[in-house]
């Protein structure tokens, strides 16, 4: 029975704002779904008959083995770090989390640039020593290419992951695996890899979701898969009606590789052990062994990070001449504003949300933050179609108050400016942001919001004196991870920024795509610039929270 | 009638049984009443209800006759004119002493908010350390900011939950005392929450036993504690 009071005690400005945002969220997906059963035209025949299989095996491939691949670099390096002591395991305990500075389309292009007829590589070894290398082997541009580059800048994810979950482990735990006669490699497969399970998992599929995610390197590889051919049907034939097809297929993907994850990682969440334990006492490897896991590291490390990173600067001292004027300015600019204007708003929504969450812990409010964090694992190439579709309906709804405010206006304006591609870097990046919010609420606790209200403050006032300040570094954290990750950001710009608008990002795999790599370095340069600014505070706070 | 309450109901969201089971008092203005029960017995709830922070399923709440909660209305906790004193007092760790203090006294200006300040300060023994952030302090000391901070906007009842809780038994005689003088001095109906029954019968005007949510004695403490 719904009391009256129940209704007034409920409706404030958090809970009608919370409303109107999961709805304004909700809406573009629903465009999807609404749109799948559109009677199927020629083309889909076309599509279901000769391509669609082969979308499938690719983007299967490509997760399978990137899966796999990340799965057991992430996991043995995160072993490593966390049991042993061996020459520079601090530097590479954040030094290889670093390849995440670099996002995956740039690392596709300059590995190519690297590595192909006229690259440094060989350059050097036709200049040098006179040898022609057979071509086959120095080709990235492949499938196998795309799962190099996707596993080599994408297993920080599961390192980072596992790392931190074992760092949480009981050093009993690996004591007495190795007090039962069990050698270390023993231990690793037959005690660690079982109980990190979880951890391995929620690693590997944030993994997949960024290779279903991808555009950038399987368009410059010339790999189809559903990235690829949602652009290419919308884009190249203009059919809307296939385009919504794929999507919805890939999200059915998606949605599958979600329940997978659940579960595999079965009940245990990935962080349950909160009270005091011994931490692991790290063993020091001495001598050939100590060496071999420098090697090892320093391997990942440099193709990871430190050799594209070391190509883009020497590219950029070739191009910079060129490429540093006015027009580089205003590209810097563009980025930059774009990034902070959605952040900011990302922010202020996640929060909304979150604070209306934690207040009414209730069924809604389950539902609200679990809408919050979909938009994360929904590929780039739906959620634009979603928010394309849904802001050309708006548009012919209003287009009798344009024409009321301008006689000659467009019949597309909203769905032609800058407020597109903002409310879809909300969809997709309000996750990160919420999820740094709710778990700085969750900190704080209720017991001063309410000391607040019984001192005669309301929700809102008291957010502002008591909440704000006491989850500050929850909403700073946020708003760096949000800043950076839509800096880095490709497949949503490049479909829906109004013309001629570009960004760092954009402009980058523009030169790439245009046969002119060196261009595109110095752009790249900045992205990565910024992001190892943002991992380096990050493993600075987040060392400053263990101790 | 000061503080009536009747037939309040309550159940937390994920618990089995009801939390608190027809709830019915009545409370003469300036009354200490004190709340026993052990720990479990849903004795904090009761106090969550009476400050607005939880919503009974039943009941009714009337406060100096205005309807605080039934079926049809609900005052919000900041309208209510309730002080509380939290069981881990929850002082605001970004405020100072006297932020803390001067936090309930929005309606007024600066110049009265210094005065009261002054006086709760007085009130409860803490003039010298104004400045200090609720880290700096002792537990007996956070303990009287709690205290001052609810007593400061002057509300019209005082909920005390567990005041004593976290405090050696030597500092726990000496401010027992002190409250009791404290409450005397206001003359402000108050509401408190212990599970220790030397508490009880020092402070309280009328002691109500509580056990599973439910009322099982009331009294006079000196008829309550008689073995
Ligand atoms: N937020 C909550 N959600 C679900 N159950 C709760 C919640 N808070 C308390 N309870 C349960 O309600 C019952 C009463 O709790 P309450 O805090 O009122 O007890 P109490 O008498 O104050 O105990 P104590 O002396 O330990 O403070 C307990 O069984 C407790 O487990
Ligand atoms: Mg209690």
């Amino acid at each position: 029975m719904i009391k009256v009071r129940d209704i007034k005690s409920n409706i404030n400005l958090w809970s009608i704002l919370s409303l109107i945002f999961i709805i304004l969220i909700v809406l573009p997906n629903l465009n999807i779904f609404i749109n799948i059963f559109n009677e199927s035209n020629q083309n889909w025949n076309h599509i279901k008959e000769y391509l669609l299989k082969d979308y499938i095996i690719n983007s299967l491939t490509l997760i399978m083995f990137t899966g796999l691949f990340t799965i057991f670099i992430g996991t043995s390096l995160s072993w490593l770090i966390s049991v042993y002591d061996f020459p520079f395991r601090n530097f590479f305990k954040w030094g290889l989390i670093l390849p995440l500075a670099i996002p995956p389309y740039i690392g596709a292009y300059t590995y190519n640039g690297l590595l192909n007829y006229t690259g440094v590589i060989q350059s050097f070894l036709r200049n040098f020593y006179n040898i022609q290398v057979n071509q086959k082997y120095f080709n990235v541009m492949s499938i196998k290419g795309a799962i190099f580059i996707f596993t080599i800048f994408l297993f920080p994810y599961v390192y980072i992951i596992t790392k931190s979950y074992l760092e949480k482990q009981s050093s009993s735990l690996i004591e007495n695996a190795r007090v039962l006669g069990r050698n270390s490699m023993e231990t690793f497969v037959y005690v660690v890899l079982p109980i990190s399970r979880g951890a391995i998992i929620g690693g590997v599929s944030l993994v997949i979701l960024e290779v279903l995610n991808d555009y950038g390197v399987v368009k410059y590889f010339g790999i189809p898969t559903f990235s690829t051919a949602i652009f290419k049907t919308w884009f190249s034939m203009g059919d809307i009606d296939s385009a919504v097809k794929l999507a919805s297929i890939l999200m059915f993907l998606v949605f599958i590789i979600l329940i997978l994850e659940k579960f595999l990682r079965g009940r245990k969440k990935y962080s349950y052990t909160t009270s005091k334990i011994t931490p692991i006492s790290r063993k020091r490897l001495k001598g050939f062994k100590g060496k071999l896991a420098f090697s090892f590291c320093f391997l990942i490390f440099s193709i990871g990070f430190l050799i594209p990173t070391l190509q883009l600067i020497h590219w950029s001292l070739l191009t910079y001449k060129d490429i540093l004027n006015i027009r580089f300015v205003k590209l810097i600019v563009n980025s930059l504003s774009i990034a902070l204007i959605s952040s900011v708003l990302i922010i202020i929504i996640a929060i909304v949300i979150a604070n209306y969450c934690r207040l009414k812990n209730n069924f809604l409010s389950k539902i609200y933050s679990k809408t919050t964090l979909v938009g994360y694992s929904i590929p780039g190439a739906v959620i634009s179609i979603g928010v394309i579709l849904f802001f050309i309906n708006i548009d012919n709804r209003l287009y009798w108050v344009y024409k009321m405010i301008n006689k000659n206006s467009a019949k597309l304006v909203l769905s032609t400016s800058i407020i597109m591609l903002i409310f879809a870097y909300i969809m997709r990046f309000l996750a990160i942001g919420y999820n740094s919010i709710e778990s700085g609420f969750e900190k704080v606790g209720n017991k001063f919001f309410e000391a607040s209200r019984t001192l005669g403050m309301g929700i809102t006032e008291t957010f502002i004196k008591v909440d704000f300040k006491m989850i500050k570094p929850a909403i700073l954290s946020g708003f760096i991870l949000v800043f950076v990750d839509i800096l880095k950001e490709l497949p949503l710009t490049l479909i829906l920024r109004p013309f001629n608008f570009n960004t760092l990002s954009t402009k980058a795999f523009e030169y790439a795509s245009d046969e002119m790599i060196q261009e595109a370095s110095i752009a790249s340069l900045i992205i990565i610039i910024i992001s190892v600014i943002s991992i380096y505070f990050f493993y600075k706070a987040g060392n400053k929270e263990e101790v | 009638m000061f503080l009536k309450i009747e037939g309040l109901k309550f159940r937390y969201k994920n618990a089995k049984e009801e939390t608190i089971k027809d709830f019915s008092i009545d409370i003469n203005k300036g009354e200490t009443i004190s709340i026993f029960g052990e720990s479990g017995s849903g004795k904090s709830t009761i106090l969550r209800l009476l400050a607005g922070l939880e919503i009974p399923s039943s009941g009714l709440i009337k406060i100096d006759n205005d309807m605080i909660v039934n079926d049809k209305n609900f005052v919000l906790p900041e309208q209510r004119d309730v002080g509380m004193f939290f069981q881990d007092y929850a002082l605001f760790p970004h405020m100072t002493v006297a932020k803390n203090i001067k936090f309930g006294l929005k309606y007024m200006n600066k110049k009265q908010k210094n005065h009261r300040l002054q006086e709760v300060l007085d009130l409860v023994n803490l003039t010298g350390l104004k400045s200090r952030y609720p880290y700096e302090l002792s537990g007996g000391q956070q303990q009287r900011v709690a205290l001052a901070r609810a007593l400061a906007p002057k509300p019209s009842i005082l909920l005390l939950d567990e005041p004593f809780s976290n405090l050696d038994t030597d500092l726990q005689t000496k401010i027992r005392k002190e409250l009791k003088k404290i409450l005397n001095k206001t003359k402000i109906t108050s509401i408190f929450v212990t599970h220790d029954r030397e508490d009880s019968k020092s402070i309280a005007d009328r002691v109500i036993v509580l056990n599973q949510g439910k009322i099982i004695d009331k009294g006079k403490p000196k008829d309550i504690f008689k073995s």
